[in-house]
């Protein structure tokens, strides 16, 4: 039984310390995801009932994604319903505007004028985990559009499939390549910016 | 040939596989002789790989919150 597996078991069985542990190291995660939808003053009670809705159908939970998956859809169906309710669903969809977050480091011939720089990270896992670096990564997420950081936080910090991704947010592919595109950019060039300086 | 902003524009669809191949072959041309653009391949591919972990664990009290309103939901 891999360890997946063996923490579904638990919390199937209604094991506190096991759904605990889920709390723990979704949290954040799904809080990032809720605030791409609907903004910081409304993401926490979206969260909160979405843990309210995971711990009562965790014995329906079939195992074909994974669980952090699995709670993403919940908190995204909560975000989506609270749009609906409070008639924002607009909110969600916003224009393409603006070029290449990396645009501006390329010379007019098309190569780089200012060259990534040299990072010194012992491994990727913690690359932006840095104490230091927390606030500038905060800082960063927030100033995204909110579609832009709902591809990142979907797809590359959630795991969650493009094309259901491209359903959820009602985007399509090419649109939906072009934000995450631009998300990751941005979040490099902060990254290279903050290994050069230490600063944001 | 590609330029440093092509590569830099293919380089999530050459990490997730969805390069034709004879776009793959420009790439890989293009990596060859530029080294600024190895590394920006190198590091952004390890950047996407810390993006999972960037949120961090939550803290206790906010465990405890959490499970003060699944509780109270749970008894009503």
């Amino acid at each position: 039984m891999d360890e997946q597996n063996e923490q579904i078991a638990a919390l199937q069985s209604g094991s506190e310390t096991a759904f605990r542990e889920l709390v723990r190291d979704n949290h954040h995660a799904l809080m990032a995801v809720a605030v791409s939808l609907v903004g910081h003053s409304d993401a926490e009670e979206m969260v909160q009932l979405g843990w309210i809705k995971a711990h009562r159908h965790i014995g329906a939970f079939e195992g074909r994604a994974s669980l952090r998956t699995w709670l993403t859809r919940i908190v995204i169906n909560e975000c989506k319903m609270w749009l609906r309710k409070s008639r924002r669903e607009q909110s969600i969809s916003q224009p393409l505007e603006g070029d290449s977050p990396l645009g501006d480091r390329f010379k007019p011939d098309g190569h780089w004028q200012i060259p990534p720089s040299r990072w010194h990270y012992d491994s990727p896992d913690g690359l932006l985990m840095g104490r230091e670096l927390a606030d500038c990564l905060t800082r960063i997420l927030d100033s995204m559009p909110g579609q832009q950081r709902a591809l990142l936080e979907l797809r590359d910090a959630g795991g969650m499939a493009f094309d259901e991704i491209c359903n959820e947010l009602s985007l399509s592919a090419s649109n939906a390549r072009v934000l995450l595109h631009r998300a990751r950019a941005r979040l490099f060039k902060l990254v290279d910016h903050y290994q050069e300086t230490g600063e944001c | 040939m590609l330029k440093c902003r092509d590569l830099v524009e293919h380089t999530d669809a050459l990490l997730a596989g969805e390069l034709s191949r004879r776009q793959r072959w420009a790439v890989r041309l293009h990596l060859l002789v530029c080294h600024h653009c190895r590394r920006y391949v190198r590091q952004f591919r390890d950047l996407l790989r810390s993006i999972p972990r960037m949120h961090g664990k939550a803290e206790d009290a906010e465990v405890d919150q959490v499970m003060q309103r699944v509780r109270e939901a749970r008894d009503d």
